[in-house]
């Protein structure tokens, strides 16, 4: 973790930061409306200016950051859990129960996941799932169309783990199923799964935004960035802030996101040895070379 | 007094893209209760197969095992863990048998905790007493499998295998993932335990001289089948089978002046492929003094000069081929 | 039998150092170690894993493990030139055609997508200067020669198509193609059943005497250095602890590591059975410079000077072969002499 590029973090923690401290950030409620104020530019009242029902949008911003984070939490810890319990399953069991579960998951794969959301979200309109309310349908749809991914990863580890030998070590042992997934094979899989995840955010809050963007997800006047584009848009050549403030709110987390998991990848390739690297190396060798020396003398 | 394994008609054939695999086919086995037994051979004549198969790694396509007098498969399936705390294994590569993610102390007392045994006090002070039997410093406790060199791994292995204080130990090659100088340390080990803990120990090996060395018997194998097997020291000053004469042959000495000129045996070929062994005697298609009822009918093990039993039509009790 | 010979070297390494760097560890492989040998001579360089023996010896030729940023200094000399200071392109031309190097596992040099016949006929095509038409002869008598049975339905045959003992002939064959001055062997028989190690040191030896060339043969096992050899070097933590004729190396070891290495290695034709001994400890780590023997921490006759002073290689014995030993406290103990 030494070489780590720790930089690109920042905007991810800023972000999740914000999300968790969001009400003591804020400067007015995302909610209140002032007609005295409607689509106004930065001021030292209002940091972003106003939208059109003269809401603060520095506020809604920052509201817009909990929102987010929030769904997306909810969605990747049940996505994760539904996917690392069934591809565990899955690879742990084998033979026909394995088939088919591995079936399910490649057919959830074969479609783009917020395909499957838009369906199920079309599925939940109906009366049969009128108790739930819009923001869950939201959670749930969105987490029917994520854990698959999860399953799929699950079991890849829990294959290759089983094959291991430590694992035949610990059925020598007299160990029993139950311990041989939770001691070995569950950290494995969680190791990978979780930080899968975390570089998986980002696409997940910019579906969440689409959602909300096409009118399925958050209800207003729940601040929410998805949303505040739409609104923004009849609005875009009084104000054209109102688009661009959380266009690029969205745009820094997810690259943000994604560059996470890029350096999560590129953790694994150490190809640092360069000329530099190795000058400075070599320094330090001469150095030790030049304190041996003078103990032999 | 009973022995300590018994195999009879032990067959384990594998089914592959290439076709069915007779790894072991037909072995009758038999270790004494506190023996240190050898099973040598070269790559391909079922050694492992077979150490597997007596623990039950490998389920066995035919024939019994029989261990300190139990069914093997009905004990381990009635009392899982008393045949785990009896019968315990050594695996040839020690860092792949340990999670590269628990440290040496996790390793050790991984065992202790699948059994319940003791409170965690206890169980530390067991690991500590392991240490000691494996010659380990308490400093390795902390570290990660993969930071020990290759001898501690196995001195590791060694010590989690012992945990449970086995009757029975099997080992599948501990010894050819080390270095010269190392390996000898370690078969020290394995002799040392063997005395003081009063282990039947089941060795499979390839390095004869060793074998020799510390195994009290030993049984050669050849293509999924016992070629000859006998008191080590007895077995290895005359070899009654013409494959194991080969197989020593093919030993160089350290000793250079010995080495100009001593004669030696060179076979032709590689051994074929345990996918169609040859019709009659296996050893047939190499084997420099073959007659013709040697590639009709398979010769049974039976009593040779050194007082074991080898599987040759030209041996028995009073003469053997010598080639 | 001393297959000595009195040409001068035709490889020869002195002082070398190869410094390996990751981004975590940096590693002395070789410190201040050397070799030579010449033509129609067998050379065993002995040493555990971590020794450094490959790399000394492959690490001039610019063979080194891959992903490493490497540090070699020294001198290298192939029949005379400096190899050190070639460029890439003439280093790569020597180590197709004067140095014909086996390894330990033969599917890493043939390629698996190409028949053995091909790869064998392009090298004496490229490095012995054949035409098309007798480099396919060359290749099949270069099978026939290295023991492969049927070398013209062989020469049709792809990599995975061959047993083990085969495949190591074949690329024993492959080495031979471009007609090399030195062979070197890096572990050839550690992969293999003991019946097939004795045929491919047989026929190692059998090469060896009808082209008079030089082999340079790289391994732990003492039982194939006893077999090959004409001389030894033993190494230790990067560093040459003894060297001399075979006979004089195995029988009458003199460095503290060298005799325990030998007797950790039991002979079952000898009937005086002592037992295995053993060497004490492990290797040290070689990540840290420290001054002094190599071999201070495991040597029961460590003294005080040893972990201070680096014990330099002198000349024991007046035989025809020159025998070094670097340790002056068994040479002390025991009132050997130097010969320099």
């Amino acid at each position: 973790m030494k070489n780590w590029p720790w930089a690109i973090l920042a905007p991810a923690v800023i972000f999740v930061l914000i999300g968790i401290f969001s009400p003591w950030i804020m400067t007015h409620d995302p909610a209140a409306q002032d007609y005295g104020a409607l689509l106004q530019g930065p001021s030292g009242a209002h940091w972003l200016g106003t939208d059109y029902l003269g809401r603060d949008m520095f506020s809604r911003i920052i509201g817009g950051a909990r929102t987010s984070l929030v769904a997306m939490a909810f969605v990747l810890m049940a996505a994760l859990a539904i996917g690392v319990v069934i591809g565990s399953f899955a690879g742990y069991v084998g033979g026909k129960t394995e088939l088919v579960l591995i079936s399910v998951i490649d057919i959830a794969l074969a479609l783009p996941s917020l395909v499957i959301a838009l369906a199920l979200m079309g599925v939940f309109a109906g009366e049969n799932f009128s108790w739930m309310s819009d923001y869950w349908k939201m959670i749930v749809a969105l987490t029917l169309a994520w854990w698959a991914n999860y399953a799929r990863m699950s079991r890849a580890v829990v294959v290759a783990e089983l094959q291991q030998p430590y694992i035949e070590a610990a059925r020598v042992m007299g160990a029993s199923h139950i311990w041989i997934f939770t001691r070995h094979i569950l950290p494995h899989v969680l190791g990978l799964v979780v930080v899968y995840a975390s570089a998986d955010a980002g696409a997940l809050v910019l579906a969440i935004a689409t959602l909300s963007f096409l009118g399925l997800g958050v209800a207003p006047p729940t601040p929410e960035w998805g949303q505040m584009l739409v609104d923004g848009m009849s609005y875009i050549e009084e104000n054209p802030a109102l688009v661009i403030i959380p266009g690029l709110a969205l745009t820094a987390v997810v690259v943000s996101f994604n560059l996470l998991g890029e350096a999560f990848a590129l953790q694994k390739v150490p190809r640092a040895v360069r000329g530099r690297f190795l000058a400075r190396k070599k320094a330090a060798r001469a150095a030790e070379e030049a304190a041996r020396k003078e103990v032999e003398a | 007094m009973t022995d300590a394994i018994v195999a009879k008609g032990l067959k384990v054939h594998f089914q592959t893209a290439a076709g069915l695999v007779r790894a072991v086919d037909g072995v009758d086995l038999t270790v004494a209760q506190g023996a240190f037994h050898g099973i040598v051979g070269e790559s391909g004549c079922g050694k492992t197969t077979l150490a597997r198969a007596l623990i039950g790694l490998q389920s066995a396509t035919e024939g019994q095992v029989q261990i300190l007098g139990r069914d093997r498969s009905d004990w381990a399936r009635s009392d899982r863990k008393g045949f785990a705390r009896a019968v315990q294994f050594i695996f040839q590569d020690p860092l792949g048998s340990m999670s590269r993610r628990q440290t040496v102390g996790q390793t050790l007392e991984e065992p202790l905790q699948i059994h319940s045994v003791g409170d965690a006090k206890a169980r530390r002070a067991r690991v500590a007493e392991l240490l000691d039997l494996v010659a380990l410093p308490a400093t390795v406790l902390d570290r990660l499998p993969r930071s020990l060199s290759g001898g501690q791994r196995q001195r590791v292995s060694i010590a989690r295998a012992l945990a449970l204080s086995p009757q029975v130990l099997i080992c599948d090659e501990p010894l050819s993932a080390l270095d010269v100088s190392v390996r000898a340390q370690i078969v020290n080990l394995f002799a040392r335990l063997q005395a003081q803990l009063g282990l039947t120990i089941v060795i499979v090996a390839h390095d004869l001289a060793i074998v020799r060395e510390v195994c009290s018997a030993v049984t050669v194998m050849y293509l999924g089948r016992v070629a000859e097997e006998g008191v080590a020291k007895a077995l290895f000053a005359d070899p009654a089978h013409p494959y194991s004469q080969a197989l020593l042959s093919a030993v160089p000495s350290p000793d250079p002046r010995i080495e100009a000129t001593r004669p030696r045996i060179l076979l032709a070929g590689d051994p074929p492929s345990p996918r169609n062994p040859p019709p009659g005697c296996r050893f047939s298609t190499r084997c420099p003094v073959v007659e013709p009822r040697c590639r009709e009918t398979e010769p049974a093990l039976r009593a040779v000069q050194h007082g074991g039993a080898a599987a040759c039509h030209l041996a028995d009790a009073n003469i053997h081929a010598m080639i | 039998m001393s297959r000595h010979s009195q040409n001068g070297p035709i490889y020869e390494v002195e002082g070398l150092v190869i410094d390996l760097y990751t981004p975590t560890v940096s590693v002395r492989a070789v410190d201040g170690a050397g070799f030579y040998v010449a033509p129609g001579e067998t050379l065993a360089i002995v040493g555990e894993s971590g020794s450094g023996k490959t790399v000394m010896t492959l690490g001039p030729l610019g063979l080194l493990p891959e992903g490493v940023a490497v540090d070699l200094r020294g001198t290298a000399r192939a029949d005379g030139k400096d190899i050190l200071s070639m460029s890439p392109t003439d280093l790569s031309r020597l180590r197709g055609g004067f140095f014909g190097v086996i390894f330990q596992d033969p599917m890493s040099a043939l390629n698996p997508m190409l028949k053995i016949g091909p790869q064998l006929a392009e090298q004496a095509r490229r490095f012995a200067g054949l035409s098309a038409e007798e480099a396919k002869k060359e290749a099949v008598s270069l099978l026939a020669r290295s023991g492969i049975p049927d070398p013209e339905d062989r020469y049709d045959r792809y990599p995975h198509e061959l047993s083990g003992g085969m495949l190591q002939r074949a690329m024993i064959a492959l080495a031979l193609a471009a007609r090399p001055r030195v062979l070197i062997a890096d572990e050839p028989t550690t992969a293999l059943d003991a019946t097939v190690q004795a045929q491919i040191l047989a026929l190692i030896r059998q090469i060896q005497k009808e082209d008079g060339i030089a082999v340079i043969l790289i391994t732990h096992d003492i039982g194939a250095v006893s077999v090959l050899a004409d001389r030894v070097a033993v190494l230790y933590a990067g560093q040459v602890a003894e060297e001399g004729s075979a006979i004089d190396v195995l029988t009458a070891p003199v460095h503290p590591y060298t005799r325990g290495l030998l007797a950790s290695v039991p002979d079952f034709r000898s009937n005086n059975a002592t037992g295995t001994k053993e060497i004490p400890g492990i290797p040290p780590n070689q990540a840290q410079l420290e001054p002094g023997c190599r071999f201070a921490d495991r040597c029961e006759l460590v003294q005080p000077q040893c972990r201070t002073h680096r014990p330099p290689l002198v000349k024991v014995g007046a035989g025809p072969v020159p025998h070094r030993v670097a340790c002056p406290v068994v040479m002390a103990a025991e009132g050997i002499v130097t010969h320099d």
